[in-house]
């Protein structure tokens, strides 16, 4: 009620006083500045060629840098490989968080907090070292992985993990979920502590059964703050240089390249800044609509 | 109380006089900014530092300013510098990046400061190749070409003639596979399949044996027979086990030290790495490991790189004379040849004759003489320039593709082509 009052009077407020509406527009210059500035930069290049190599100033060239990449099969192979990189971790670490925040959620004891500690420990790895570890632990011939894999009998032979094009991306995925599994743990353990005890107990009260529970009370309840992480890892997936770059460079062929990887190609080792700018504007369009998509999918469920 | 106010007047000139002056004493010393590597890695670092310290000493006036860069990232920075107004005075640089560099329209020509006397002071070749529509874009410091490194306990073990390395790719095939029979878990053949520019720069000796020349003057393009015939022996040798892919050239070098390598492809400087990993000396390195010129193709000929490092003056330095000074020396002193070029970077200095006597004895070893002898002549021109770093994109991609799938050889081809037509 008084929270309600509150809204209500601070509403009130600022239909009084518009100056409140002003005070706005110091974070609306700083915004622009950071970001809208090099958004607008970067989409007026991606209609020009600009190369830094080339001593001639830009030239404008229209659309010509988005035709090229409609025709570019690189382009398409980097943005399915985004793809799969992205809502592939997303879907497996989610899932992997959820269940080991549901398992964990009622241990008690000694081990208990050490056990917590241990599952988060991966998000406290910076994401580099978390490349090279893997990096090194996929070796073809000395690599752990392969060692323990062939000694229980599994592979006769090393695999070449980050060597095969047909394993490289899904190698790169089981490492970034090792490292984005924490993350989801944190959200969903945090979000089921704040299930009201007055519920889980009314549950208990009508004998519901453990899946009953699960699927009738805390899902239901977890369902925001997994849409919410889902879009923040989903941004920072589909943002995602340092593993990729780490441990294949997009490898081996196109095998494992992805948007973010391919504009760093074109931008910083060819220096052609126009048609780099160009992808990443598609990038940008692409991660703007999955942002709106999640978005009016909390707004659906808040409404 | 007169007299001393008078002392304070004359000490306060006196102070005064001397804070005037010392501006213009300053302005004397000037500090140049040298972009390398060399201080950047932990072999080559005491040495560059010393011959930096050598040439302070020996120039009162000019400080070095030595800024560490990666290897890797030494294109990307400079062009990023260069056009933010900001390049450093003198740049050490190797492969594509002196030509990106120059493309760009950043270097100052050497031209007016490399006079007859300097150029006629170094061997034939090693200067030429950076003489562009007549101006001299960069100054040669060392010459480290590619030669084909091979592990004679490796042979030997294997029945085969440690003394005689195989001298064509037929030839190499079988010795490849006897000693794979032999010792499996031996990476039989070192090779850089990563996908960068000094790869494709590494490989394109191996494409020409086959006769392919994928881009360039001349080139015959990605489809030609010759280029589908590198791509599928580049294939056999990874289906037969005989490389590994995806590992850069450096990764070999402390494995062909532990004796897990039987041929390599590397630079002149892999002596110098292997003998700081295992600690041999040097009759023991010449019993061990040799050097030979590529095994020959189809094309009936074997090819190397030039991986040497050149130095480079920027256009927009305010101390260009300083500079130049700093350059020749690095390149053409004598002891700077000794410390550095031989003794630290394990590689040949351009110049043609040595007076000192030691420097001379330095370079007569059985591997600088089969680099001077044998593999230098063999050296061909690649096609550098703005254009090379993106196709070398298309180019090692498909290698990488040819090497860890099954995507036909040819269809591998029509993309890399189609990459380059982009």
């Amino acid at each position: 009620m008084s929270a309600k009052l509150n809204t209500r009077s601070s509403r009130s407020l600022r239909g009084k006083i518009p100056f409140l509406d002003w005070m706005v527009i110091p974070t609306l210059i700083v915004l622009f500045l950071i970001v809208g500035y090099p958004v607008v930069s970067t989409a007026i290049l991606s209609f020009q060629e600009y190369n830094l190599l080339k001593p001639n100033p830009p030239e404008w060239i229209g659309i010509d840098n988005y035709s090229d990449m409609y025709a570019d099969r690189v382009f398409w192979v980097a943005l399915t490989n985004t793809l799969i990189y992205t809502f592939g971790t997303v879907f497996v670490s989610a899932l992997i968080g959820l269940g080991l925040a549901l398992i964990l959620e009622n241990m008690t004891g000694r081990f208990s907090s050490w056990i917590n500690a241990i599952v988060v420990i991966p998000w406290a790895v910076p994401f580099v070292v978390v490349a090279f570890l893997f990096r090194f632990m996929y070796m073809q011939n000395g690599g752990i992985v392969n060692e323990v894999l062939m000694d229980v009998g599994i592979l006769s032979q090393p695999a070449p993990w980050l060597n095969s094009s047909d394993l490289a991306l899904p190698a790169i995925i089981v490492a970034n979920v090792w490292a984005t599994t924490p993350f989801f743990f944190l959200v969903v353990a945090a979000a089921l502590s704040g299930i009201p005890d007055a519920v889980l107990e009314s549950a208990r009260v009508d004998r519901a059964g453990i899946w009953s529970t699960l699927w009738h009370i805390k899902l239901p309840f977890l369902r925001t703050p997994l849409v919410i992480g889902s879009l923040l890892m989903v941004i920072a997936n589909f943002n995602d240089f340092a593993k990729v770059w780490v441990m294949t460079q997009g490898g081996p062929g196109y095998s494992s390249t992805t948007l973010v990887v391919y504009v760093y190609r074109m931008a910083f080792e060819n220096f052609d800044l126009g048609y780099a700018s160009a992808i990443g504007i598609i990038w940008l369009i692409l991660l703007l609509g999955t942002a709106a998509l999640y978005i009016r999918l909390l707004l659906v469920r808040s409404s | 109380m007169k007299n001393s106010s008078r002392t304070m007047l004359f000490g306060g000139i006196a102070v005064a006089t001397s804070l005037l002056s010392a501006p213009s004493a300053f302005a004397q010393d000037i500090t140049l900014q040298f972009t390398n590597w060399a201080t950047a890695e932990q072999t080559t670092q005491a040495g560059m530092q010393e011959v930096i310290d050598a040439f302070e000493a020996a120039n009162p006036g000019i400080k070095i300013e030595s800024q560490t860069v990666a290897f890797s990232e030494t294109a990307r920075q400079l062009v990023l510098r260069l056009r933010s107004g900001n390049p450093p005075d003198v740049a050490q640089v190797a492969g594509n990046d002196t030509f990106v560099l120059a493309a760009s329209g950043g270097l100052q020509s050497l031209s007016q400061y490399a006079d007859d006397a300097i150029l006629g002071s170094l061997k034939t070749g090693s200067f030429e190749a950076f003489n562009l529509d007549g101006e001299m874009i960069a100054f040669p410091w060392n010459q480290a070409p590619a030669g084909f490194w091979y592990n004679k306990e490796i042979l030997a073990n294997a029945g085969l003639d440690p003394e005689n390395p195989p001298a064509t790719i037929d030839e190499l095939n079988s010795a490849m596979a006897t000693i794979k029979a032999a010792n499996p878990d031996i990476i039989t053949l070192g090779l850089d399949t990563t996908n960068r520019a000094f790869a494709l720069s590494s490989n394109w000796p191996w494409m020409l044996a086959f006769g392919a020349k994928p881009v360039g003057e001349d080139a015959t393009g990605a489809e030609s027979p010759e280029m589908l015939a590198y791509l599928e022996w580049m294939r056999s040798l990874a289906q037969n086990g005989y490389i590994d892919p995806g590992r850069k050239i450096g990764e070999f070098r402390p494995l062909i030290a532990q004796g897990q390598v039987a041929f390599l492809w590397d630079q002149v400087l892999v002596q110098g790495v292997i003998q700081s990993s295992n600690g041999m000396d040097n009759d023991t390195f010449n019993a061990t490991y040799g050097v030979a010129p590529m095994p020959a193709g189809p094309s009936g000929q074997g090819y190397s790189f030039e991986g040497g490092h050149q130095l480079v003056m920027f256009a927009d330095s305010e101390h260009k004379e300083a500079a130049w000074k700093f350059i020749k020396y690095l390149s053409t002193d004598e002891n700077a040849a000794k410390v550095y070029t031989i003794g630290t970077n394990r590689s040949i200095p351009p110049a043609a004759e040595f007076e000192d006597g030691e420097v001379a004895a330095l370079l007569s070893t059985p591997v600088i003489d089969s680099y001077s002898a044998k593999i230098i002549p063999t050296i061909a021109a690649q096609p550098y320039g703005a254009d090379f770093a993106e196709a070398a994109t298309a180019i090692m991609a498909g290698v990488q593709e040819a090497v860890t799938s099954d995507i036909p050889i040819a269809e591998i081809a029509k993309n890399i082509q189609s990459q380059l037509d982009r």
